[in-house]
């Protein structure tokens, strides 16, 4: 598979860019329409107290009279070189701005869906291998109980009992690994609830397939065919599903970023959004992107790894029934479904 | 009932004790639904046992419980003895260790019954593990040897393998070797070729049949099909609705059916009965053979191929599915298309219903050309040839009503008003002689045979004088295929039909076809009346296509 495997990766990889791409574009446009210009807020302010010239000075300055497609067309340029522009608030650059912040949240992130698989492939493991009479009904229904709590009041229970009773962690100004733990918990329990329901019905649905009792009578026991057997193709879906929550994680970090009193993207969204600060806006917008790109670029290349009979040629074979001579295909119907074709 | 199975001469003076395997009482039941009722039969040391029945007859769920493999909701009462032990009432802890080292597993469906993320070779490393063998280097040794031992070509290449990339009969020599691995004492086979190649599935059973000589292994044989029972078994247990009908030595069985069913099924399997449909086709003859008819049918076939070639392209390589195929079929008549997997078959009726189109070569019918391309010239032949499928379980659509769907195609050409429309449905599902009461139903609520007459009064509603039936059988049980075979000749009877008919079973294709076209690689290996061909076939292949028709010895 190896060297159809690397042509597969190198098309994802093209394709990922011009997703990228695309989106920066589509931001840049939203926000070019959006009604409420930057110029007209701050500089025509009376209270700022710019003279037209100056006006006209700074505009020029910042391309701000140039046809939007040129503006466009400057903007892309500079950010396919890594140039995100400079912060109308703070006339800083804005890659140093995001950089400050974005490792923060992507820890947040992180650890928050390393709690999510952790606590869904316990509950999991549990349902499968616990004898019945240790509550395994009790761990079913978990999943349901995870998700209908919203991440805030996870957060706030998490606040009031680890912070103001334990005193483990400051919530104002926090720092150390227990505040990000926290964080993470409060943040990861929802999207365990996804995982672990979808891990549980995959490891119904394989655990009652024929394989499954035939490797039982080769002699497995329950706990070698959970880990050999049933984990593997069970977790196909999960790298759907957590290509699919990265959006929820990133949205609920900025929220649980407030109730904890983290600094992270979230305050500098929060900050840029009220001041109109729009090269900022497009840097975050465009980085959410990169990181769905990557994440789903990532499930893209782990799914054939986990299954190997995903076909990694560029053009699926055109209707499934063409047996040649020799292909080992099992006597099939003619058409799968009995249409009577005028 | 108890069957103390013959014991060979040499064995004649053992103790009873010495049995293998001794099922009492055996009751399964589902909540309140029994499935298996007070069964017992025994099986001795190096000897073989089958169990029979159709689906539904609870022989598939007395052999899991015997593996101890029954899903949750099934509940096994009754003694199961093996070696001594009662395998339903030992603790898992206990009964572990016999899995696979002394009770081995042979599945019914091979595609299905290996993981499919996993290689053969980490699959294998399973059972061989259960030899004792610690050394990974010998256990692989063993694996490979086993694989050749079953017959598998390049066992290297299959040790490497997912199962995807192998075909069933490779797949179902590995389930095989990977049960006799670890020399087991009893082998419990269910249905292990029904998914298979009459060809593959000879050698499957002589496979069986070699390992149980040379390694001494009992086999529990599970089958629907009385013939291959009849050829491999020492004693029948012959089941229907969980309930013990017959059983006994083979031979006795075979020769003397004493109860009504089992003598209903060996009436009805076409490997012992080649002459069965003979009478009612003579009648059918007979109405075909006055004097205008015949000249107009030596003047024109019905259908007629010449030298029509296809190939495909797949995975860069070209591969050619027919080559040079021709025959003809006389009106009134029926010819069969014989051949395995990818032997062309299903490639030459995609031509003739016009889904794909020749390379090279003529397809006539009445004397017209079919012709991919034209939307209209589709709809003329399509008029006269209707297609009759292989799985009535999936060619129906399950949400509409039998109603619906046989009349849809008299929708779709456009025929008639709302009431002669009526008329006509309610005149096909007389024909294939099904009640007018099951019109307001769907396919979930009727048998596989019921199924299999609405597929074919969707096909006879368009009053087409050619049918072609896809293994129209295949997926039925004996008796049911007997009920729809019958249907199937009288209907040619009265109304004149041309049958082109695939099929793998040479049994059937013996009992029903008047010419035969026998197919290897999309190349026609042997054509002509079928009556000749199997009494005097020319071709080797053709030989070993018949030679695969399970010959009891019982009988």
């Amino acid at each position: 598979m190896n060297a159809s495997y690397l042509r597969f990766a190198g098309r994802r990889l093209l394709q990922a860019v011009v997703v990228v791409l695309l989106a920066y574009v589509f931001t840049f446009v939203v926000i070019s329409v959006l009604p409420g210009d930057p110029v007209t807020n701050t500089l025509r302010n009376p209270e700022n107290g710019f003279t037209e010239e100056e006006i006209a000075r700074i505009v020029a300055y910042y391309g701000l009279d140039q046809p939007v497609v040129v503006q466009l067309w400057q903007s892309l340029s500079h950010f396919v070189v890594g140039d995100l522009g400079v912060s109308l608030r703070s006339n800083l650059p804005v890659t140093r701005l995001v950089a400050e912040v974005v490792p923060s949240t992507l820890a947040l992130a992180a650890s928050a869906l390393a709690v999510a698989l952790v606590l869904a492939f316990a509950v999991a493991y549990g349902t499968q291998n616990l004898p019945r009479r240790y509550g395994q009904g009790v761990l079913r229904a978990l999943p349901s109980l995870f998700l209908s709590v919203p991440a805030f009041v996870v957060g706030l229970l998490l606040i009031q009992v680890f912070a103001f009773q334990l005193g483990l962690f400051r919530v104002i100004e926090p720092d150390g690994a227990w505040a990000t733990f926290f964080a993470a918990v409060a943040l990861g329990i929802p999207v365990s609830a996804q995982v672990a329901e979808v891990l549980i019905t995959g490891l119904d649905h394989e655990s009652r397939q024929e394989y499954a009792a035939v490797a039982r009578s080769r002699g497995l026991g329950q706990a070698r065919l959970f880990a050999k057997h049933l984990l593997k193709p069970s977790s196909l879906p999960v790298v759907t599903v957590v290509a699919l929550t990265v959006g929820e994680l990133l949205g609920g970090a900025l929220i649980i970023e407030t109730i904890f009193g983290r600094t992270g993207v979230g305050s500098l969204v929060q900050r840029s959004v009220s001041t109109q600060d729009l090269p900022v806006l497009q840097a975050v917008v465009s980085l959410a992107a990169v990181v769905f790109v990557v994440v789903n670029l990532l499930a893209d290349l782990v799914y054939p790894l986990l299954d190997p009979r995903v076909r990694l040629d560029r053009a699926p074979r055109k209707a499934a029934g063409q047996p040649g001579p020799e292909q080992p295909t099992p006597e099939q119907p003619i058409l799968e479904r009995q249409v009577s074709v005028p | 009932m108890t069957v103390t199975a013959a014991a060979p001469a040499g064995v004649a003076a053992a103790p009873a004790s010495s049995a293998l395997l001794r099922v009492e009482g055996l009751t399964v039941a589902y909540g309140r639904t029994h499935v298996v009722s007070d069964v017992s039969f025994t099986l001795g040391r190096g000897e073989s046992l089958a169990l029979i029945g159709e689906s539904g007859s609870g022989k598939s769920t007395i052999a899991r419980s015997l593996l101890r493999l029954l899903p949750d909701a099934g509940a096994a009462h009754g003694r199961v003895e093996f070696e001594g032990r009662d395998v339903l009432s030992l603790p898992e802890r206990q009964f572990r260790p016999l899995r696979g080292r002394s009770l081995g597993f042979v599945p019914q469906d091979p595609g299905s019954s290996l993981n499919a993320v996993r290689t053969i070779g980490a699959q294998a490393q399973e059972a061989a593990a259960l030899t004792g063998e610690r050394d990974a280097g010998t256990r692989r040794r063993l694996i490979l040897d086993t694989f050749a031992q079953v017959g598998l070509d390049d066992p290297g290449r299959v040790y490497d393998s997912y199962p995807h990339q192998l075909s069933g009969g490779m797949l179902q020599r590995v389930l095989i070797g990977l049960a006799v691995l670890p020399r087991p004492a009893l082998l419990v086979a269910d249905e292990p070729t029904s998914a298979l190649d009459v060809t593959i599935q000879k050698r499957i059973l002589d496979l069986l049949s070699e390992l149980r000589a040379d390694l001494g292994i009992s086999l529990l044989l599970i089958t629907h099909d009385l013939a291959i029972a009849a050829e491999r078994a020492d004693s029948l247990v012959v089941l229907r609705d969980g309930v013990v009908q017959e059983a006994g030595p083979t031979a006795q069985v075979f020769a003397a059916p004493r109860s009504a069913y089992a003598r209903e099924l060996q009436a009805d399997v076409p490997a012992l009965n080649p002459d069965r449909y003979r009478a009612l086709r003579e009648t059918r003859a007979g109405s075909a053979g006055d004097p205008g008819s015949a000249e107009a049918t030596e003047a024109a076939p019905r259908i007629e191929l010449r030298g029509v070639t296809k190939a495909f392209t797949v995975e860069g390589r070209r591969l050619t599915a027919l080559d040079d195929v021709s025959f003809a079929v006389r009106h009134g008549t029926t010819h069969a298309l014989v051949g395995e997997s990818g032997s062309g078959k299903t490639t030459a009726v995609r031509l003739l219903l016009g889904l794909d189109q020749a390379d090279d070569g003529e397809i006539l019918v009445a004397g017209e050309p079919v012709h991919g391309r034209s939307a209209a010239g589709l709809r003329a032949v399509r008029r006269h040839l209707q297609l009759v499928y292989q799985n009535p379980f999936t060619s129906l659509d399950p949400t509409w009503r039998v109603e619906r769907l046989v009349r849809e195609p008299l929708d779709r050409f456009g025929i008639g008003d709302r009431a002669e429309r009526t008329v006509r449905v309610r005149e096909a599902l007389a024909a294939v002689g099904l009640a007018e009461e099951l019109l307001a139903r769907r396919p979930g609520a009727l048998s596989g045979g019921q199924r299999q007459r609405v597929a074919i009064a969707r096909a006879l509603v368009l009053r087409p004088d050619v049918l072609v039936l896809d293994e129209p059988t295949s997926a039925l049980d004996v008796t049911v295929q007997a009920d729809l075979v019958e249907v199937l000749v009288r209907l040619q009877a009265e109304l004149g039909l041309t049958y082109v008919f695939v099929s793998h079973d040479l049994a059937l294709v013996r009992q029903l076809a008047d010419t035969v076209t026998v197919l290897h690689r999309g190349r026609v290996v042997e054509g002509g009346e079928v009556e000749k061909i199997f009494a005097t076939p020319a071709a080797p292949y053709t030989r070993r296509l018949l030679d695969s028709i399970p010959h009891p010895s019982g009988g």
